[in-house]
């Protein structure tokens, strides 16, 4: 091992990349710009509207609770947007047509036999929405179910007093406000570093295999695990500036006053975090690495630059799915928790939370397990990559 | 034989699969000469130069440097090697492409890197991008890395594709100049018009010599002037490529 070889290696890396301006401009521009289009949707979205419509197929007794219902509308969090619309459908069918017509977004149907069921006391309500927008079914059921709460000595037994419970809500970690892009945030530093750097090493080294400079360098006394090191080194200094821009975007923030027809607007996304950047830093470094020798195997698996490009569904994409990002693995059928365990992305999106959200340092054993998971995958990867560079030379 | 070889090839064959690429080869070569390696496309002469610089494992058979075995890691440094190919970065600039590869050779210093460039004169260029560069700078540079170590042996394969009349002419003065402080130089073409240019000729066809010695020599057995009937002659070919009798089925594609 020769120190000056690798370090001529990433110095080259490190040459070529500072005038490759557009490459130079996708690792950093582009997680920023992502990022901030993340925020800006999660934080910004238009407010929620839901537009109820009370099916009452009961008569009298039907409409005291409808009125009741309505006298609740304001006790309920106005979060959801709730309305109740003035139609006064009879029956489940009506009421699914007023949906099916865009008058409404849900539809409560009370039963036809409420009296006899509130002296049986068992009472089944029907809760109707359009069922193609799930993501908005979710809060929109929430919104019945806050308004059924508020009027809950609707439904109570003649003479007993109503109480309605007060929830107040606090967190273990971070604070009640945290919002999604919180959780996020940290957890896309990794996922980025992960990806750009792939993409950059596989076509910078399929280049190398295609363009001649490889046998070339393989001309020279130079080791295989010198260049997958300098490689590793080159990229690795790249990734760094990236992750630093990055985190600097997610947890910094200024404020900009209003000029002229702008108005005032905040650059970066100030999101909460608990931990030391640093630690996180660590952690995309190491993930880079690994990312960089997974360029470098892949690249003897692909002809084309396209080809790099296109194992990015194979290889990039199912680690985004079920890496955590989204889902927890733990909530993962048991095959697919399985094979979560060998993606790096996995190991590093559980130490990026740890870290971010929960405020662990190297102390914790979670993150030093972490740790230890993405040295062995990064040292798998970089064992993987030499063995890709064919050389019948000891 | 004066003095030890510096290249010597004892039954070399590698084989890809069930083709033959080379098929015996047996050479030694003495320092200070320049040797053509002469053969039509697809004859083994790149799969030959790969096993004596050791990139490539033979199948069989032996390829000693300077009288080490190859494949040697060791043993790279003390060799040049200009692929074929141009094998350059494009992005960076002539110096960095030569200070990289000089770095990897263990060239010690600048001076070395100034040299090599002043030989190819590309001085005036070293802030370049390759990308600018003309085919034959590119070229040109291609040579000035090969030759930044200042190694023993130089193996050449086919150096002046693409390379215009005069600076052909230049680069074999530059050959000729090394050969004569002591450096031995193998070079693969399929332009017969270079081959007198060397020191000595291999008629390389299927993998295996089919004739050596002087371009005088190769004629004189040949009773022919030109020395591309005298290779069809050795392959078995009349002057129009046609086999001399029904046995020899060939073809010469250079």
């Amino acid at each position: 091992m020769n120190p000056r070889r690798f370090l001529a290696v990433a110095r080259r890396i490190a040459e070529g990349f500072r005038r490759d301006r557009r490459s130079l401009a996708l690792l950093i521009v582009a997680p920023v710009v992502i990022t901030a289009l993340l925020g800006w949707v999660l934080r910004d979205q238009a407010a929620a509207s839901t537009r109820l419509v009370i099916a009452n197929p009961a008569g009298a007794v039907g409409a005291q609770i409808e009125t009741n219902l309505r006298d609740a509308v304001s006790g309920v969090d106005p979060k959801y947007g709730l309305t109740i619309t003035s139609d006064a459908p009879t029956s489940d069918a009506d009421a699914r047509g007023l949906i099916r017509n865009g008058e409404a977004d849900v539809a409560l149907v009370l039963p036809s036999d409420i009296p006899a069921a509130l002296q049986g006391g068992s009472l089944s309500l029907t809760v109707i929405t359009a069922g193609t927008d799930p993501l908005s079914d979710g809060p929109r059921i929430a919104a019945v179910g806050a308004l059924l709460q508020a009027a809950a000595k609707t439904f109570a037994p003649p003479g007993a007093a109503a109480v309605t419970p007060q929830i107040t809500r606090e967190t273990v970690y971070l604070s009640p406000d945290a919002d999604q892009l919180d959780v996020l945030a940290p957890v896309f530093l990794g996922l980025f570093a992960y990806f750009f750097v792939y993409i950059l090493t596989g076509v910078s080294f399929l280049r190398e295999r295609v363009g001649g400079t490889l046998e070339r360098l393989l001309a020279t006394p130079v080791t295989r695990a010198e260049i997958v090191i300098g490689y590793s080194l080159g990229f690795s200094l790249f990734a760094a500036i990236q992750v630093l821009v990055l985190t600097l975007f997610v947890l910094g923030h200024v404020d900009i006053p209003a000029i002229g027809p702008i108005g005032a607007w905040t650059l970066g996304l100030n999101v909460q975090t608990a931990g030391s950047p640093l630690v996180a830093f660590i952690v995309a470094l190491l993930l880079a690495v690994g990312a960089v020798n997974l360029g470098i195997f892949l690249s003897t698996f692909a002809r084309t630059e396209l080809q790099i490009v296109q194992f990015i569904p194979l290889v990039i994409v199912p680690q985004g799915l079920l890496g955590g990002v989204f889902w927890p693995v733990d909530r993962l059928p048991a095959a697919l928790q399985a094979l979560a365990q060998i993606m790096p992305v996995k190991w590093a999106v559980d130490a990026l939370r740890e870290v971010m959200l929960k405020g662990a340092d190297l102390g914790s054993s979670a993150v030093q397990a972490d740790l230890l998971v993405l040295v062995g995958l990064a040292l798998l990867f970089v064992v993987l990559g030499a063995a890709t560079i064919k050389r019948e030379v000891a | 034989m004066t003095a030890a070889p510096v290249l010597e090839a004892r039954d070399l064959r590698k084989s890809f699969g069930p083709i033959h690429a080379v098929d015996g080869i047996d050479l030694a070569l003495e320092p200070g000469r320049i040797y053509g390696l002469l053969g039509p496309n697809g004859s083994g002469k790149t799969t030959t130069i790969r096993m004596l610089a050791g990139l490539s494992k033979p199948t069989s058979g032996e390829a000693r440097v300077l009288g080490t075995p190859m494949p040697n890691r060791q043993m790279l440094g003390q060799i040049g090697y200009m692929p074929q190919a141009e094998a350059l970065y494009p992005e960076l600039s002539v110096a960095e492409n030569i200070g990289f590869f000089a770095t990897l050779q263990g060239a010690k210093g600048e001076a070395a890197i100034e040299r090599a460039l002043d030989l190819v004169e590309l001085t005036a260029r070293r802030g370049s991008p390759v990308l600018e560069l003309s085919g034959g700078m590119r070229r040109r540079l291609s040579l000035a890395i090969t030759l930044v170590h200042e190694p023993p042996v130089l193996f050449l394969d086919e150096p002046t594709v693409g390379v215009d009349p005069a600076l052909r002419v230049t680069f074999w003065a530059h050959f000729r100049r090394l050969a004569d402080a002591g450096t031995t130089i193998l070079v693969a073409s399929h332009v017969m018009d270079e081959a007198d240019r060397c020191d000595e000729l291999l008629f390389i066809r299927a993998g295996r010599v089919i004739a050596r010695g002087t371009g005088a020599e190769l004629r004189a057995t040949a009773h022919t002037d030109n020395l591309e009937t005298a290779f069809l002659q050795f392959s078995g070919l009349d002057a129009e490529g046609r086999p001399l009798d029904a046995g020899h089925v060939g073809e010469v594609e250079a």
